[in-house]
């Protein structure tokens, strides 16, 4: 099973990010919230209307599918029209909606082009031009921003900003400054199941329940490291990396322990220098990271 | 209806934008104009017979190869995921698609009009009997191209499709050339089953009302397999 015991609201008009590491369900989540896929069990409504109800649901949303696939063989323009016409939006509409989504997307140059002549960046454009045509009251995008370049990226989060004003919208990522940049809420799922559920903030401040200081050294950091840990024995220790043996993480459960007094103390038992001591806030990675599973 | 229109409109817009619809089509006049060429200069005979003969072999040919990627490469690209969450029935896109390849059939036939066309200008043709072929002939590539779509659906890769529908169409054909072999009950149940054998006796300028009614439920059965088969997905 992809996805089981998964509940969430996404309020109208806000932007709400569907965070996991690959194969956490995200797009599972979507292909069911669009009636591609059935659930085997539960039950969902998109914009009031019933899952049962497929037809209805996809009147309402517009839907970019992982990779956005389009038929390369056509050219944007003609692939708009398919889209459209598969809306049932009259003729007189759909040139209007095809114009200012063809300009929102930065489209208009490579109208006439054959889709599999464009770069990937272009396509995925497309996929969302495709998905926002007939003005839906809700998108779903599946990891819209797969493959763009980073100027793209940012285009693109900007697109999503700007469509989010008005519109409800579920958008998938792996990647967290993504969904950090363009998101009012974010979800954090795991083998299926929710993990958390939060704007940005509430969810780094989820983390703030320890403290956290990194530690520059000159001298000998492990001395320092097993004195401290001597001091304060919940404290964990870890080097940042691999090549930088002189920078220590220290990680405490509660906020308030003396991490600062006890390396300073430490340190100078060991005869070392303190050249560089930060405290470190949690950021949505560190939620990330503990919430599926990695390391912390 | 309108949806019908779109995809079959789709569809049609892809089979110009790209070779493969213009390879298929003259591939198809070459061969069925060596066939009616043949007749006429070789062995000198003003008539249409063999050419209306050769065809369920030629459609078997070229069928498959104009309905192989209608749904396999839907599924193949991903296409068919954005294709099923727009708001159309499953039954709306097999018709869209069956109508698409129905009128290019429909083309690649109107443009073999040109061998009674010059016939009629050396002799007399029957044209009555001439008309009666042609309908045969667009029910059987309708029924053939009805069981290959179907043939696409059971698979993502074109190439796969292409075989399966060849096979299938083979096996009617197989069936048609056997049948002498069979016992007499046999033969009178195969004729009745085979569309290639209906087809033979419309060529004889015999436009029975079993013949066409059976071909289109052939035609129609298939079209229904397609659609159960794209639903089938959502429960497997």
């Amino acid at each position: 099973m992809a996805v089981g015991d998964l509940s969430f609201h996404v309020r109208k008009g806000e932007v709400m990010g569907l965070l996991g590491p690959n194969g956490a369900g995200k797009s599972t989540t979507m292909m069911m919230l669009t009636g591609y896929l059935p659930p085997s069990s539960g039950a969902a409504t998109v914009a009031g209307i019933p899952l049962d109800d497929t037809l209805g649901i996809r009147r309402k949303i517009g839907y970019l599918p992982e990779n956005a696939p389009s038929y390369a063989d056509l050219d944007v323009h003609s692939h708009l029209r398919f889209i459209g016409r598969m809306h049932g939006l009259p003729a007189a509409t759909l040139n209007d909606r095809l114009a200012s989504v063809a300009g929102l997307c930065g489209l208009r140059d490579v109208l006439y082009r054959r889709i599999d002549e464009l770069s990937k960046g272009y396509r995925q454009r497309v996929g969302l031009a495709a998905s926002m045509l007939h003005d839906p009251a809700c998108l779903i995008l599946d990891e819209p921003t797969t493959g763009l370049d980073p100027n793209q990226i940012i285009e693109v989060r900007q697109l999503i900003r700007r469509i989010g004003e008005h519109k409800t919208v579920l958008l998938s990522s792996h990647v967290l400054s993504e969904v950090q940049a363009a998101c009012d809420r974010i979800m954090i799922i795991d083998q299926g199941r929710l993990r958390a559920l939060g704007t940005p903030a509430e969810l780094a401040g989820q983390m703030r329940g320890g403290a956290v200081l990194r530690l520059r050294l000159k001298g000998d950091a492990e001395a320092v490291s097993r004195r401290l840990q001597a001091m304060l024995p919940e404290v964990s220790i870890r080097p940042a990396g691999a090549d930088q043996a002189d920078v220590l993480i220290l990680q405490h459960a509660d906020p308030e322990a003396p991490l600062a007094e006890s390396a300073f103390r430490a340190a100078v038992e060991a005869e070392s220098v303190i050249l560089e001591m930060v405290p470190e806030a949690a950021t949505l990675e560190d939620v990330f990271r503990r919430m599926t599973g990695g390391q912390a | 209806m309108k949806r019908v229109l779109a995809i079959a409109w789709k569809e049609w817009r892809q089979t110009i934008d790209t070779p493969m619809g213009y390879v298929v089509g003259v591939a198809f006049l070459l061969a069925s104009g060596f066939f009616f060429g043949n007749t006429l200069f070789l062995v000198g005979q003003a008539d249409m017979q063999s050419f209306f003969h050769v065809l369920p072999m030629l459609f078997m040919f070229f069928i498959p190869a104009l309905t192989m990627r209608l749904l396999a490469e839907e599924r193949h690209s991903g296409t068919f995921e954005l294709l099923a969450t727009l708001p159309v029935r499953q039954v709306e896109i097999v018709a869209g698609k069956y109508l698409a390849v129905l009128l290019q059939l429909m083309l690649m036939l109107a443009l073999t009009l040109v061998y009674p066309a010059s016939l009629s200008l050396l002799g007399n043709v029957d044209g009555g009997a001439v008309a009666a072929a042609y309908a045969g002939a667009l029910l059987l590539a309708g029924t053939y191209a009805a069981i290959c779509l179907f043939a696409s659906s059971l698979t993502r890769n074109a190439v796969v499709a292409y075989v399966l529908g060849f096979g299938m169409l083979l096996f009617f054909f197989l069936i048609g050339q056997a049948s002498p072999e069979f016992s007499s009950a046999m033969q009178d149940w195969l004729t009745l089953v085979n569309p290639v054998s209906r087809y033979q006796s419309m060529l004889r300028g015999v436009l029975s009302l079993g013949d066409v009614v059976f071909m289109l439920m052939l035609a129609l059965a298939f079209a229904g397999l397609t659609t159960f088969q794209l639903e089938r997905r959502k429960w497997s």
